[in-house]
């Protein structure tokens, strides 16, 4: 606005412009900027935002998109909280567990005649999908009873039904709630499981319990809950993840609503399938972001792929930052105080490495780290190496600072290093946490390195798993996940922003700034 | 050599040790050995031997070679101007004192901390046929009468409001903000009126459906489309970091040579282009060079976009690298290698070229 709005023609005399006003411009002008920056904002946060909200819904692709949706009214929240209570797996994670009694009721508009009462069932729908497809778990459908739907009120053609879904236990003892998790195989002739790492018998004692233990064992690392009583173990059930439930309207009957809404909708509305009755908190709103933890499991171990990407990520990105303070430092020091032979060469190189694409030197390196057998996230975190542009920060940082306090510490008889540790380094805060900053950002957001060192691995890093996610639900469009996985990998890093960007600005700025 | 003096060197060697020894292993070595590789039939399972300069003259005749140096021209170019530009723009008009910088600045950063994975896809999604991007289009066109009516309102209100101060003699300039509330309160009145009399309204019009990724357009008949996504992704990434470079860079200027300039009767527009960009020198050549060494090696959003582009249309140096060394049937390290040298050369041709265009420039102001 400085430049180019301000190119009034002198006032005849200066007297017929007065203090009101150049006052009221200022005013406007400010509100304008505001209104500016206010505009800039939505446009540099808008795609993240969206992106964000977008992530909470069943379908993020539908069109016309919405900005109100059932995942975020409250009281489909509330409900959903009162469903995971009911369902037994708690208000926020949900899931089904043995013991369970679920009530849930719909509406429906039945129009003289239409009288038939809808079917409902609990279908054998496998969750997951991509990723997640490969891995086995006991399904609702297997274990629970659905009673009605019975007639609870009729309001002139409306009609409320109720459905009762309840999950009997599998023993009739009574005693202490175990968890436990079911071995990889079932091997000899016992039923056993692992309590706290221990592995226990468990004892089968009704005819339903006996029915289910061929199904179930097949179901490697399945959670299930067992009765201590005694010294044995009787089987309650398995841990569900989910209860989906299905409506069947009969001909000329309409859907009013239910608890819940349903998450698919077919043949002209009279298919209502509703994936999760008992969904908790986690499970209705932020069900793509529980998806990115239950779906991306390894076929193996059953643990959580998402949850290890987010922990090598963290990895490498500390130890990125640890070498790049300590190793980083103690280089650019040398190169700001120290004469020695090769100096001003060893710099030039400093300036070409950081011209240097990295396409050159990723072959050699693959190939060194293929030969210590190191193709894999070790290889990465040994590969960290120092950046050239760490050590260039630090240089240029030393320089800055006054010669007085080193030659004290020489007086009093401290070595080099003492100098260094002792005096230098802790002066060397606002530096050093622009570098930590920019470091760690750095490692955690490297992308062509960790994909080609980590090609063919399980074990990734989070951007890396991004794109494993990418490859396996985006051609099918299920971006629900996709946008999950991309906002949870997202959050350290926005965190870590918020937290400490007094340092980030200083060191973009002050880098350019000084040229 | 003294004993000091060698005790001084020997404490610079250790404190450098390990930087050397990454620097070594993962630069000399790697460097040296690529430009060994550039020049044999290395394809990680064979001896390799010298084979001259087939490999660059292979990579030359490659038509995906010279599409990939074509796209990476003209993607870093594009590129780097724009986001320059626009950074410039954005930062002159933010160049003000106001309160609650600290606050939007934060905000600003966000595209530009979020990893180019997490961008990378957030867009895939925003730009699907039936994606937000294009509902917004479709919006926008559907609105259309509407914006247009506030629009023309707003600018004739203001033309009539500048002459009527004009004439009585008060220096009103065409973008006078105070001026311009007003023309903008007429202009939202005005439309909400002509619209609720339905006069003018909302147009039915068919959803937007461009395909932004499945497609052998070209702009231009040049710049394939979905190379103009990923343009338009880094520029939206980058324009909020640089523009704060800016404007650190512009209020670091003193206000005295503006007053200065001013004295001299120097216009506002002589201000900028004598005063300002000369200030802005060493913050622009840092923003440009840092500008064209990222983007010469664009390779995440291309790995990203992945097969929902075709090649042809995506593909980048970089990605040609990466694609000859490990994403075909065979890897071949030889042209792979021979390409990433051109690639090393070209971006240091140009990082130079840029540095003494910059240095000539400033001899003579």
């Amino acid at each position: 606005m400085s430049i180019a709005k301000d190119t009034p023609r002198p006032p005849a005399r200066r007297g017929d412009v007065d203090d009101r006003w150049i006052a009221r411009r200022r005013w406007a002008r400010a509100g304008w900027t505001y209104l500016f920056m206010l505009l800039l904002s939505f446009l540099f946060l808008g795609p993240f935002l969206m992106g964000t909200l977008s992530s909470l819904k069943d379908d993020p692709n539908e069109y016309p998109p919405r900005i109100v949706f059932p995942q975020i009214n409250p009281a489909n929240i509330s409900t959903a909280y009162r469903l995971g209570v009911a369902g037994g797996g708690g208000g926020w994670s949900g899931g089904l567990t043995p013991g369970a009694d679920i009530d849930f009721s719909f509406r429906v508009r039945q129009p003289g005649g239409a009288n038939e009462i809808p079917r409902v069932s609990v279908p054998a729908r496998r969750p997951g999908a991509g990723l997640g497809a490969v891995r086995s778990r006991a399904l609702a459908n297997e274990y629970v009873q659905v009673d009605g739907p019975t007639v609870v009120r009729r309001e002139g053609d409306v009609v409320t039904y109720r459905v009762k879904v309840t999950y009997p236990r599998l023993t009739r003892q009574q005693g202490e709630r175990v968890f436990a998790t079911l071995p990889d195989e079932q091997s000899g002739a016992d039923f056993t499981a692992t309590v706290g790492g221990q592995p226990v018998k468990i004892t089968l004692d009704t005819p339903e319990a006996q029915q289910v233990q061929y199904t179930l064992g097949s179901n490697p690392q399945q959670p299930v809950e067992l009765v201590r009583s005694g010294d044995r173990y009787y089987l309650a059930g398995p841990l569900i993840e989910r209860t989906p439930l299905d409506v069947n309207l009969a001909r000329g009957q309409t859907f009013e609503g239910a608890d819940l809404p349903a998450s698919d909708v077919q043949n002209f509305g009279r298919a209502q399938s509703f994936r999760n009755i008992t969904p908790g908190i986690l499970g209705y709103t932020f069900n793509n972001y529980q998806r990115a933890f239950r779906e991306s499991v390894d076929a193996d171990s059953g643990q959580s792929l998402f949850l290890r990407w987010t922990l090598n990520s963290f990895a490498i990105a500390i130890t990125k930052a640890l070498a790049a303070i300590l190793f980083a430092s103690l280089a650019g020091y040398a190169l700001a105080r120290f004469d020695f032979p090769g100096k001003n060469l060893l710099f030039l190189l400093v300036l070409f490495v950081q011209m240097v694409p990295l396409q050159v030197t990723f072959i050699s390196n693959y190939l060194v780290l293929e030969r210590l057998n190191l193709l894999n996230i070790w290889g990465l975190l040994l590969s960290t190496g120092i950046g050239a542009a760490a050590v260039f920060l630090m240089k240029q940082f030393f320089e800055g600072l006054p010669r007085e306090l080193e030659e004290a510490a020489a007086l009093d008889g401290a070595t080099p290093f003492q100098t260094f540790w002792r005096v230098m380094l802790p002066q060397a805060g606002p530096a050093l946490g622009a570098l930590t900053i920019t470091t760690f950002q750095g490692a955690w957001n490297d992308f062509f390195w960790p994909l080609v060192l980590l090609k063919g691995n399980l074990n990734l890093t989070l951007p890396i798993g991004m794109l494993s996610f990418r490859e396996a639900y985006g051609a099918a469009g299920d971006y629900g996940l996709i946008l999950a996985g991309a906002v949870l990998s997202a959050l350290p890093v926005i965190v870590l922003f918020i937290v400490f960007q007094r340092y980030f600005v200083e060191s973009q700025t002050g880098s350019a700034v000084k040229g | 050599m003294n004993t000091q003096r060698r005790q001084e060197i020997t404490t610079a060697l250790i404190f450098l040790a390990p930087f050397l020894v990454t620097l070594a292993v993962f630069f000399v070595y790697a460097f040296v050995r690529a430009l060994y590789f550039s020049f044999t039939d290395y394809n990680l399972f064979n001896d390799p031997t010298l084979v001259g300069i087939k490999n660059y003259t292979d990579i030359v005749a490659d038509s995906l070679f010279t599409t990939a140096l074509a796209n990476t021209l003209l993607f870093a170019f594009i590129t780097t101007f724009l986001q320059t530009v626009f950074a410039l723009i954005v930062a002159n008009i933010l160049n003000q004192k106001i309160r609650g910088l600290a606050f939007f600045r934060t905000a600003w950063y966000m595209p530009s901390i979020t990893s180019s994975a997490v961008i990378g896809l957030i867009f895939l999604w925003l730009l699907q046929r039936r994606g937000i991007f294009n509902y917004l289009l479709t919006q926008f066109l559907a609105y259309a009468p509407v914006i247009g009516t506030l629009a023309l309102v707003l600018v004739a209100a203001q033309v009539v409001q500048v002459l009527i101060e004009r004439a009585r003699r008060l220096p009103a300039s065409w973008f006078d903000p105070a001026l311009a509330s007003v023309s903008a309160l007429v202009a939202i009145a005005l439309t909400w009126l002509l619209t609720s009399l339905g006069v003018v309204g909302v147009r039915d019009v068919p959803p937007v459906d461009i395909s932004y990724y499945a497609t052998t357009a070209r702009i231009g008949g040049v710049l394939p489309v979905p190379l103009a996504t990923i343009i338009a992704q880094n520029t939206f990434t980058t324009v909020p970091t640089l523009m704060l470079f800016f404007l650190a860079g512009l209020q670091n200027i003193p206000r005295a040579l503006y007053e200065a300039a001013e004295i001299d009767g120097a216009t506002k527009v002589q201000q900028f282009t004598r005063v300002t960009v000369p200030m802005l020198r060493p913050v622009t050549f840092y923003v440009i060079t840092t500008g064209l060494i990222g983007t010469l090696q664009m390779f995440d959003q291309v790995a990203i976009i992945g097969a929902a582009a075709p090649l042809a249309q995506r593909i980048t140096l970089a990605y040609y690298v990466y694609s000859r060394a490990f994403a075909g049937g065979v890897s071949e390290v030889g042209l792979a290698t021979a390409a990433a040298i051109v690639l090393a050369v070209i971006t240091l041709i140009i990082v130079l070229l840029q540095r003494r265009f910059f240095v000539a420039d400033e001899a003579q102001t």
